[in-house]
């Protein structure tokens, strides 16, 4: 067996025994069924009470956000941010819960490649995410009517390939921080804010003003939400969005190599300090 | 035949105190100091035996194990770990170690013990022809086969360090190190462990243990080293150690007396050697090392009556590594 695939046999591994922690607590489901609809439904309810469905609001609204579907605007959106929480702050978030239960150190004292730790625990939470996704689109189609095309189901998918190396980059370099810190939480919280604000996830990223529209243009996201916005409630092509997507492998690229470099740099660091045992 | 572990010149500082953002937002001076946790260890354990390293909490043994293990860098110093340079090439170690560090928390609690060992069966890249039987074999080892289905939060602490034991041994590795293995475990669990690491010897594998606790050093260790502040203080076999004390039989009593008792000290130090002496509410306790305790017996009878002091209670004991420590340090081991 080469290493890598006895690295790939451990990633297995590591997904299943996440999955199997995690189906060990059954009432966690339930919240995959409330909060991914009532959220965005209490958005879009509010603003309906703000403009109720009167043509010159609409207008406004697909004047800046290039669809007339509000409810589908705010709902794909919550879903971007759900599916964007749990991949950038999966990597992050898996090393702490190793790290606060004590099993951090067993792991690094097994062969085992690092990005085993990394990247196992949270590809656990894929299939959570994709039937939350499910649970989305029909409250979607169910509460407003909006019903989502397979066309573009599906071509939101090519989008989400090319958008996952960008996001784990993005996670690795919270990682790193787990690593040598410990607690980064409200760093997280901080930058999750900023992601919420910047990359249209919840309103049009016109909103903005300038300067933080050229700070919306380095991150990732914000070409990923607007890409599957673009395929789902406008019915573009994927031949529409290749600008979007040559720029997010750029970016990839970028944030790849400063994740390497940062994780690697912090991970000795946490070996120099004994932060790797203490949380 | 190549040694298990060589270190040489192992030492670990690690930072005291705190440099807050606030305090460095403000300018003021870095009052960080750096202590060494191991202060120059050299440490050679011999193929196929059970080495262990004894002393107190605090003393660097974890920290030495840490770095045996690729845990931890050390700040200066090498180690080859089974002819292996652990900074060089520490996946390769890891590869071939078996180490239980953290015990009962190192495990999924939520996980069968079975659960548990295929999971780390995958991280040690144990070929999945085989996996099975590795796992059957290591829970056997640790006796845990009959309970190998339930949950680990349904364990006892001595069950859950048995199966983090038994995780050491997945990689079936030739050297398997253990850092205070029996801490928190009764006196059944403890003696069952111990058993258990005997067995290890027995398959020819290697041991290096960490423990505070003399008896653990004495009874299973072929040799042990004693570290105290990072250095290790005195090097081989327990009986060898011993007989570095000057003493057939170690005398402990506690006085009972109104004044300094330098007199009565005087008078005992005739008699043998003073190893100890502590005071706490009128009682003084000391022990003494002599040849004869039917000779010192009498002797400090005597001493405390001249004195004006009683003897409250007298015990004989055998010469052990808590004596070696004490004449080496000046401390008792649970100090």
């Amino acid at each position: 067996m080469t290493l890598a695939a006895a690295d790939l046999r451990a990633f297995v591994a590591a997904v299943r025994k996440e999955l199997r922690t995690v189906r060990r607590y059954p009432t966690l489901w339930l919240g995959l069924v409330f909060w991914p609809v009532l959220l965005p439904a209490s958005y879009v309810l509010m603003g309906q009470a703000y403009s109720g469905s009167d043509p010159k609001a609409i207008a406004a609204f697909a004047e800046r956000s290039g669809t007339v579907e509000v409810a589908g605007f705010v709902f794909v959106g919550f879903a971007m941010y759900m599916w964007l929480s749990t991949i950038l702050w999966g990597p992050g978030t898996a090393l702490r819960t190793e790290q606060m239960r004590g099993t951090l150190e067993a792991m690094f004292l097994t062969p085992t490649s690092r990005l085993v730790a990394l990247f196992g625990p949270p590809a656990a939470a894929l299939p959570t995410l994709g039937l939350t996704f499910v649970v989305m689109g029909a409250a979607m189609w169910i509460l407003f009517g909006v019903a989502l095309p397979l066309g573009g189901v599906l071509r939101t998918m090519v989008v989400i390939a090319f958008a996952l190396p960008a996001l784990y980059a993005i996670g690795t370099l919270f990682a790193a921080g787990v690593l040598r810190f410990g607690e980064i939480g409200p760093i997280v919280q901080l930058v999750r804010g900023i992601f919420v604000l910047a990359c249209g996830i919840t309103f049009p990223v016109l909103m903005l003003p300038g300067w933080a529209q050229a700070v919306a243009a380095v991150l990732p996201p914000t070409y990923i939400v607007q890409d599957i916005r673009a395929m789902l409630l406008r019915g573009l092509g994927l031949g529409d969005v290749a600008g979007d997507l040559a720029i997010t492998v750029g970016l990839t690229g970028v944030f790849a190599a400063l994740a390497i470099v940062i994780f690697h740099a912090l991970e000795r660091s946490a070996r120099r300090s004994g932060m790797l045992g203490r949380y | 035949m190549t040694a298990a572990v060589v270190a040489t010149g192992l030492v670990k500082e690690f930072e005291k105190g705190r440099h807050t953002v606030w305090q460095r937002l403000r300018g003021q001076p870095d009052q960080r100091t750096r202590f060494r946790a191991v202060d120059g260890i050299d440490l050679r354990v011999e193929t196929g035996e059970i080495f262990g390293l004894l002393g107190p909490n605090g003393a660097g043994k974890t920290t030495t194990m840490k770095m045996l293990s690729t845990l931890l860098e050390p700040t200066s110093g090498t180690i080859e770990v089974l002819g292996i340079d652990v900074a060089r090439r520490p996946r390769e170690v890891r590869a071939r170690l078996g180490a239980m560090l953290s015990g009962e928390r190192s495990l999924y609690w939520k996980l069968t013990a079975r659960e548990n060992l295929e999971y780390f069966a995958a991280l040690y890249h144990v070929p999945p022809k085989g996996m099975k039987e590795r796992i059957e074999k290591a829970l056997t080892a640790v006796k845990l086969s009959d309970r190998a289905d339930d949950y680990v939060e349904r364990y006892s602490t001595g069950m859950r360090q048995r199966l983090a034991l038994a995780r050491a041994l997945l990689p079936d590795p030739p050297l398997v190190i253990l850092d205070e293995p029996t801490v928190g475990l009764d006196p059944q669990s403890a003696r069952d462990l111990r058993d258990r690491v005997r067995d290890l010897r027995a398959q020819g594998r290697t041991v290096l243990l960490t423990t505070h606790y003399m008896e653990e050093a004495d009874q299973l260790c072929d040799r042990v080293a004693i570290i105290d502040h990072g250095k290790i203080v005195a090097l081989d076999s327990p009986a060898a150690l011993k007989r570095t004390i000057r003493a057939e039989e170690i005398v402990r009593l506690d006085i009972g007396l109104e004044g300094d008792g330098a007199a009565l000290l005087e008078r005992l130090a005739r008699v043998g050697t003073v190893a100890r002496q502590e005071r706490t509410n009128g009682t003084l306790a000391v022990t003494v090392h002599c040849r004869s305790a039917r000779e010192l017996v009498p002797a400090a009878f005597d001493a405390a009556q001249a004195s004006g002091a009683t003897v409250r209670h007298v015990e004989v004991v055998p010469v052990t590594l808590e004596d070696v420590f004490l004449s080496l340090t000046g401390r008792a081991l649970r100090e």
